[in-house]
């Protein structure tokens, strides 16, 4: 091969978009880059254990804290995600892929981790706990991961740095887990609904729907914020 | 080759690749670019010098379009391939992974994309053995002809290569300058930054980024 690199260097790249390349390859090679992280991973699922197995005694908040303290966790995980990715992904879009293919990618990716965060989670407090609704309970922790991955990508997405990004993780969780589901403040905050289901779980009575409505409006509109930040930063790059 | 950017060599007589207006621009206080005016033609081989601080980079990023200027105005014609000074990849992915994650947006797919990016690093002397390496464990020479290659995948009219040849052997050196030939051989304008002044007899044309040259027309 001679002359490969001019060749490369002249052709024009078809016009041909597929849309599951341009979201699945970027979310496989976060994951790849992600499962290599083991020790990260590791720490990413023992987080909420630790804080439920601290607070056991108290069997009605063992769960709820454990369950919302999974957005360290998760939204971290996202926030790392992002941030980390900068640099590759302004090359990345220099070179046609669109910024909310990206963000979607990583959402799909995400999602599916925290999902199985959450599972394992909640077997450990169905075994631990003894909740009065074990459905509920799965439907608490599974909103949580709802929120904490749009959550994170958002903060990541509008945040300069770092040290930003994990006060802002650490001032919303740490608010949310302090304050009573009933408090007024705790419903303008991202993880309302599952701290209210998994509040609910232990004495298996409530509603369900609106918690559950209110989740989703939160994650919809946490990633379409991602979404719009990111589109923001690379509005110039086409 | 010229120590001037007024005197410049155009090797093409078709519509500038770049034309940049006037650009300027400052973080803060410091102003980095005042305007700043440039063309380059198809084919054209351009050095862009400057003590420390005197805009090189915010210049290939402004014509990469990653940074907008505050004023003055920027025309590109075509793909633009960007090779930036610090390169960004991913440390615990591989040069496979790497070249594929570039490929759908490049237009290939991944089987083309990879198979593309290795005869481009074969090219550039980059080992075979080390495809499935972690960036990470790699040279940064070895590091730095992934970025290149990142740069040349999709195929650009205009290459924009910020210092590309940081950790390069002497070999690896020589035979960058013999692509940057073929490339502009091949109608594709190449723009490096350099701090060499072995490069600049390597060049059709030299721009040092001064205060006072930049209020020169170029």
């Amino acid at each position: 091969m001679s002359d490969a690199a001019a060749a490369a260097a002249v052709r024009r790249p078809p016009a041909r978009r597929h849309w599951a390349e341009h979201v699945l390859l970027p979310a496989e090679m976060a994951g790849r880059e992600l499962g290599r992280r083991r020790t990260a991973l590791g720490l990413l699922t023992l987080l909420p254990l630790v804080f439920y197995a601290a607070s056991r005694s108290d069997s009605d908040y063992a769960p709820v804290l454990g369950g919302i303290a999974m957005a360290f966790s998760i939204s971290g995980a996202a926030i790392f995600c992002v941030m980390s990715s900068r640099r590759l992904d302004t090359r990345l879009v220099l070179a046609g892929y669109r910024p909310r293919e990206l963000m979607i990618g990583r959402l799909l990716l995400l999602e599916s981790l925290g999902a199985l965060v959450a599972l394992v989670f909640a077997g450990v407090i169905v075994l631990g706990s003894d909740p009065g609704d074990p459905g509920e309970l799965l439907a608490g922790v599974f909103l949580v991961t709802l929120c904490a991955v749009p959550f994170g990508l958002a903060v990541g997405a509008l945040v300069p740095s770092e040290l930003e990004s994990v006060l802002i993780l650490i001032g919303v969780v740490g608010v949310q887990l302090t304050l009573s589901v009933s408090n007024p403040v705790a419903k303008f905050l991202p993880f309302w609904g599952a701290q209210r289901l998994l509040n609910q779980s232990a004495a298996g009575t409530g509603a369900t729907t609106w918690p559950i409505i209110v989740a989703f409006l939160y994650a919809a509109g946490l990633f379409v914020i991602a979404c719009w930040a990111v589109n923001r930063r690379y509005a110039n790059v086409r | 080759m010229s120590d001037s950017p007024t005197d410049s060599v155009r090797t093409s007589t078709g519509a500038p690749v770049l034309a940049a207006s006037e650009l300027c621009h400052s973080y803060g206080d410091r102003k980095v670019l005042h305007k700043l005016s440039l063309t380059v033609d198809s084919g054209e081989r351009v050095a862009i010098v400057g003590e420390n601080g005197a805009g090189k980079t915010t210049l290939m990023q402004i014509c990469a379009r990653l940074l907008t200027p505050q004023s003055g105005a920027l025309r590109i014609d075509g793909r633009v391939g960007y090779c930036p000074q610090i390169p960004g990849l991913h440390e615990l992915l591989t040069p496979d992974e790497h070249l594929a994650l570039f490929s759908p947006a490049m237009g290939l797919t991944r089987g083309e994309g990879v198979a593309k990016g290795r005869e481009l690093l074969a090219e550039f002397g980059f080992p075979v053995k080390d495809h499935g390496a972690q960036i990470r464990h790699l040279s940064g020479g070895c590091q730095q002809k992934l970025n290149l290659t990142l740069a040349l995948l999709g195929g650009a009219r205009l290459l924009l290569l910020d210092e590309p040849y940081q950790g390069f052997d002497h070999g690896s050196y020589m035979n960058f300058w013999d692509h940057v030939q073929r490339w502009s051989n091949q109608g594709i304008a190449v723009i490096v930054v350099t701090h060499m002044l072995a490069d600049l007899e390597l060049v059709d044309r030299v721009v040092s980024l001064t205060a006072v040259q930049q209020e020169e027309p170029v």
